[in-house]
């Protein structure tokens, strides 16, 4: 039985308030109040009087690792992390974005999330689908077990029958409706580049205009740039104005990924990133 | 002068337009609505709340070329792009968007310096609002009222259009409206009913529910003033912001751009193209120096732009309430409670 949501609110705020008290961590990311119910903010709480604005219910999707890389590094820090956003946690612990002794996970196991636009339940099609976070100090529920388990990848199934050609052209039709809010990288916990390559301007690597050509070079590197780091919480396609799937094309690159080096981003701060780790027995795959 | 025709045959009235000129109307997408350039003319539809983007890309479009050049020829070969105006119909603007263009026109030829291509879109364009449906309440992101925007405020438009059980009632408000919906056929005549209905729905539309605080223009320009420099409020206030571009670009008062000059295979463009204040490189100097390099910082810059600097340089508000900027935000950030917070520090 999936504790309720009104009562990990409760645990949340408990757990805060005691952390901030206790002077252990000088921020707490959350979820705080919005404009009304369906729409919680990330939220910040620096002092004990905080911990009252704070919530949690089936809308707080936003993923808080986002936040983590823009605090000095050796800021304590508490962070609520359901378990995509531990997996992002874990990554950027792998890829020395933060110390692991820095931050205080309190895990979320979650079910039922809705996105706060659509109102639909969030699964396995949008997300890595886990429902117990794979790294935390304390929990605020209890673990969710006995549920079918889903495979990330299934949702892949249809767009794997296309060809290369067609993929291409599935993609353009995409990339076209792009508005380069930049919304995607922003809300990526993993796209923590300064400055991102897109913004650089010398050397310019693309086009600041809403063309095709500029849209294909910023998407498909950025797509590249999270081979194996992307953990699949799905913020970026929730994130997007124009409802571009970004997650089909993280999803096959992280399936391709997790066959060839047998190993999924941020499930363990015992691995390394694999782009970044040579193994004598790694696949060749990748060169063919 | 009030016409009216059925919900029904709109695709009659819109293939009218399509033959005088270009029609951009809202259609829908994959993402909700949008106004685009219509080629069929049963793709209008007005069953539609409000649409994701403004419809300021009528007259400002995202990407605006200037100059054609090629890379390594002399400058004196570079041409002009030509500014190719049609007679256009701008067709089913809610009130608060029509209110923006006003605003607008303020920045692109209300100041002496005039654009001359915003312009001659502006003045080659009729537009049709198009009164909300005060049957429904507004969505909970809207404050148009806040701005002292009426549901159904017909001003700004030349036709103003509202929906009557099945019918669509057409009232011409300028010279330009009156002369368009004289020629066009298939428009009967209102009756007095319908006079009084629209009256009517024009005066309860100025008391229709949105979110609503009191914003005295002269005193919210110097509260921010006041709050410049309280670095935590502003901290507090951008805690959550991811500092993308989406609010600046569905917004129908942001008018930032940049000048670009783009080649591909040696065939360049000059161009303008949408830029945001909440972007980092925004504000990147060529020495290299950023004075915005926080998050806080470009939120401020947003908020106090819309809410004092304009009210200090002429006098009006830069927001006109449509809700989109709340709608879009993947993190929920709501600028009216941002104005709300601030009146109360």
């Amino acid at each position: 039985m999936a504790t309720s949501f009104k009562q990990i609110e409760e645990n949340l705020k408990n757990e805060a308030r005691k952390l901030l008290e206790e002077g252990k961590v000088s921020l707490v990311l959350a979820y705080g109040r919005g404009y009304d119910e369906d729409h919680p903010v990330p939220f910040v709480a620096r002092v004990v009087a905080d911990v009252e604005n704070m919530v949690f219910n089936e809308y707080c999707t936003a993923n808080m690792a986002r936040y983590l890389v823009r605090y000095p590094r050796g800021t304590k820090m508490a962070i609520a992390v359901k378990p995509a956003d531990s997996r992002a946690v874990v990554q950027l612990i792998q890829e020395d974005k933060i110390k692991r002794e820095d931050v205080i996970l309190l895990g979320i196991p979650v079910i039922g999330m809705k996105n706060s636009k659509t109102g639909e339940v969030i699964d396995s099609k949008t997300t890595c689908g886990m429902y117990n976070p794979v790294l935390y100090d304390v929990l605020l529920g209890e673990e969710i077990h006995g549920q079918t388990v889903v495979s990330p990848y299934d949702v892949l199934a249809e767009y794997e029958t296309m060809d290369k050609d067609a993929r291409f052209a599935f993609w353009k039709k995409e990339f076209d409706k792009c508005i380069r809010c930049y919304a995607c990288r922003k809300a990526c916990p993993m796209c923590y580049c300064d400055p991102c390559f897109i913004d650089q301007n010398k050397p310019k690597w693309g086009d600041k205009s809403p063309q095709s050509h500029g849209n294909l070079m910023y998407h498909l590197t950025r797509f590249h740039h999270l081979a194996g780091r992307c953990i699949d919480c799905g913020e970026c396609s929730r994130a997007c104005p124009v409802d571009i799937p970004l997650y089909l094309f993280h999803k096959k690159v992280a399936k391709e990924c997790e066959e060839m080096f047998g190993q999924a981003a941020g499930k363990s701060i015992q691995d390394k990133p694999v782009l970044v780790n040579f193994r004598v027995d790694d696949s060749d795959k990748i060169l063919e | 002068m009030l016409k009216k025709t059925a919900v029904q045959k709109i695709s009659d009235l819109a293939a009218q337009l399509m033959q005088k000129g270009t029609l951009i109307a809202p259609v829908r997408e994959d993402a909700g609505f949008n106004f685009r350039e219509i080629s069929d003319a049963g793709q209008v539809d007005l069953n539609f709340y409000n649409t994701l983007m403004s419809p300021k890309s009528a007259f400002f479009p995202h990407m605006e070329d200037f100059v054609r050049y090629q890379t390594g020829k002399s400058v004196l070969d570079a041409v002009p792009v030509e500014i190719s105006i049609k007679p256009a119909f701008l067709f089913g603007v809610r009130p608060c968007d029509v209110k923006s263009f006003e605003i607008m026109d303020i920045h692109f030829s209300g100041t002496g310096a005039v654009d001359p291509y915003w312009q001659k879109r502006r003045e080659a364009t009729t537009i049709f609002g198009y009164a909300f449906d005060l049957n429904t309440p507004a969505d909970g992101a809207d404050f148009y009222a806040t701005l002292g925007i009426g549901a159904a405020d017909p001003e700004g438009s030349d036709v103003f259009m509202m929906k009557k059980g099945d019918e669509l009632l057409l009232k011409a408000v300028t010279k330009k409206g009156e002369k368009l919906l004289a020629e066009m056929s298939g428009l009967t005549d209102a009756s007095p009913e319908d006079q009084k209905y629209f009256d009517e729905t024009v005066a309860t539309g100025r008391s229709f529910k949105t979110r609503l605080t009191c914003v005295e223009a002269k005193s919210i320009a110097k509260k921010f003033e006041d709050l410049f420099h309280k670095t935590p409020f502003w901290e507090r206030i951008s805690d959550a912001c991811l500092s993308c571009g989406i609010c600046t670009f569905v917004c129908p008062t942001c008018y930032c751009f940049d000048i670009c000059d783009e080649t591909l295979f040696g065939q360049g463009t000059r161009r303008r193209v949408w830029d945001a204040c909440m972007f980092t490189d925004f504000t990147l100097e060529a020495s290299g120096h950023n004075p915005r390099t926080k998050v806080y910082q470009r939120l401020r810059q947003k908020v106090c732009h819309k809410y004092s600097y304009h009210v200090r340089k002429y006098g009006v508000i830069s927001c006109v309430g449509c809700g989109r900027c709340t709608r879009a935000c993947p993190v929920n950030i709501d600028i009216f409670s941002i104005v709300d917070q601030a009146m109360k520090e």
